[in-house]
């Protein structure tokens, strides 16, 4: 030691110092390098992305998956064609999920022909109620009002009311008359009275009484504001 | 030094000794007292007043929500065919029903109330602003999932009101453009209103939301305890503080311009324009 003070450097320390020497290429400083504890970061995200998916797929799908499918149809007997007199407007309810549901059609016989208006408003569905003395719909939610074959005469509706498909069979089930036109309704004049009246596929129209595919309340068919819904 | 004696000045009762010693056992070993106080004695401003209360209602009527709803459940039958008469019986059969239900309905438009009012009061005060933005954001979420409970819980009662007002609700959500009709699919599940979707919006009502409220008041409350409630716009401290900001601001945005559009002190020339070089 007392060699080392003599050295003539005032007795400082002169020996290798941490860093001094030639920095050796640390492969753990290369970002590229994958180090252990990256490798088991990665492992364990990985396997916590498999389980979280593991649960949520499934669920989400259980609770998904099942509630946007179409609505199925299907012809709806209504009972004979004498329960619905020339120039009367039946109201019968058609298949609906729950009781309060309420779905109803109003099955109306004018001119030897039937229509079947679907009683759901066309502004945010709540039930319409037909008044006979007026001959007019109106939705007791909204004001919305509705003339006798369902056109909007008043109120927020964006288009007239829903129709379902009419046909007219004879008790052993042979198709007597069908609805070709909305416009025109099912043609009555070659039915007998006991012939049974079906109630089918509901759909949508506009003013001039055209079909086309359901939409739910809210929904124009025609306008700019029909492109909103494109699925 | 030989004149200093020791004092004790801990608590003489042997009660309040144990109990000290168990806090600070537990303390010790989970921090519990450590953060109770954290979150408990902090620094408030001076101008606070009544108004910062509202928050703490809103939580209460939260907490009132939870209970009074984890108690109904109890009785509350969720399924088309008993809804209805499940209600009537907590209503007018079980005692103090009526009261628990009342508490419930009532505590619901209170909250919304309470809620409304407290966000005004985040707003007018400018309490939304750096460094709470995250705050108001969380409670922006919050308002949001307090509403959907409001929509979620209407429907439970399953009478003609209910079920007709969700209705048009989740009509309302089905005009939203594109992706509007799905959403209400998935909240009715299905085209239309059935046993399903009372069962869904019991669920919906019972536990989903709940826990994203309580996940989201915590956050709220986290934020508000590490970051302090806000002073009053009338606060002088606040006024002072902002004007100094906004000086400091201002002071930032002349250094920051260009060298030729720098204000010039006025003993100095300006620069006069150059003409483009190499024009004709």
């Amino acid at each position: 030691m007392a060699e080392a003070q003599g050295d003539g450097n005032g007795g400082r320390y002169t020996g290798p110092v941490a860093g001094d020497a030639t920095p050796e290429t640390d492969p753990h400083d290369d970002p590229a390098y994958i180090t252990r504890t990256k490798f088991l970061s990665g492992v364990a995200l990985v396997t916590g992305g498999v389980l979280t998916a593991a649960i949520l797929v499934p669920v989400v799908g259980f609770a998904v998956a099942e509630s946007v499918q179409e609505e199925g149809w299907q012809w709806v007997d209504v009972g004979p064609l004498s329960d619905y007199p020339d120039g009367e407007v039946g109201s019968i309810a058609v298949s609906g999920p729950s009781p309060e549901s309420d779905r109803r059609a109003y099955v109306r016989h004018k001119d030897g022909a039937l229509i079947a208006i679907w009683n759901r408003c066309a502004h945010l569905g709540c039930p319409v109620a037909y008044s006979a003395g007026g001959d007019v719909y109106s939705c007791p939610c909204h004001g919305g009002a509705y003339d006798s074959i369902g056109l909007v005469t008043a109120g927020p509706p964006p288009r007239p009311l829903d129709r379902f498909d009419v046909k007219i069979v004879t008790p052993d089930g042979k198709e007597v008359a069908k609805q070709e036109q909305p416009a025109n309704g099912c043609p009555t004049n070659g039915a007998k009275p006991n012939d049974r009246v079906l109630v089918g596929r509901p759909f949508s129209i506009d003013e001039d009484q055209n079909p086309y595919e359901l939409k739910g309340p809210g929904e124009p068919v025609t306008g700019v504001l029909a492109n909103l819904y494109p699925f | 030094m030989a004149t200093k004696t020791t004092k004790d000045i801990g608590p003489k009762n042997p009660v309040v000794k144990v109990g000290d010693a168990t806090l600070d056992y537990v303390d010790q070993r989970s921090g519990a007292k450590t953060g109770l106080s954290w979150f408990l004695f902090r620094n408030v401003p001076a101008e606070t007043s009544w108004f910062q209360t509202l928050g703490f209602t809103a939580l209460t009527l939260f907490g009132l929500q939870a209970v009074t709803g984890i108690f109904l459940a109890m009785y509350y039958k969720p399924d088309p065919n008993s809804a209805y008469q499940s209600i009537d019986s907590i209503t007018n059969e079980v005692t103090w029903g009526w009261l628990v239900r009342g508490m419930h309905k009532w505590g619901a438009s209170a909250m919304i109330v309470v809620v409304f009012l407290h966000m005004g009061r985040v707003f007018f005060f400018g309490a939304y602003k750096y460094p709470r933005e995250l705050t108001w954001v969380t409670g922006a979420l919050l308002l949001i999932l307090t509403m959907f409970m409001g929509l979620t819980g209407y429907l439970l009662v399953w009478d003609q009101k209910a079920y007709w007002a969700t209705v048009v609700a989740v009509n309302i959500t089905a005009s939203a453009p594109v992706v509007g009709p799905y959403i209400a699919d998935i909240l009715r599940a299905g085209p239309e209103f059935g046993p399903d979707t009372l069962a869904r919006f019991y669920s919906i009502h019972m536990l989903v939301i709940p826990i994203a409220i309580a996940t989201f008041i915590g956050l709220h409350l986290f934020f508000i305890t590490k970051l302090g409630i806000a002073e009053p716009p009338w606060s002088k401290r606040r006024m002072t503080v902002e004007r100094a900001e906004e000086d400091a601001r201002r002071a930032a945005e002349r250094e920051r311009l260009p060298y030729g559009r720098r204000e010039v002190p006025p003993d100095v020339p300006a620069p006069q324009p150059t003409r483009a070089e190499g024009g004709p």
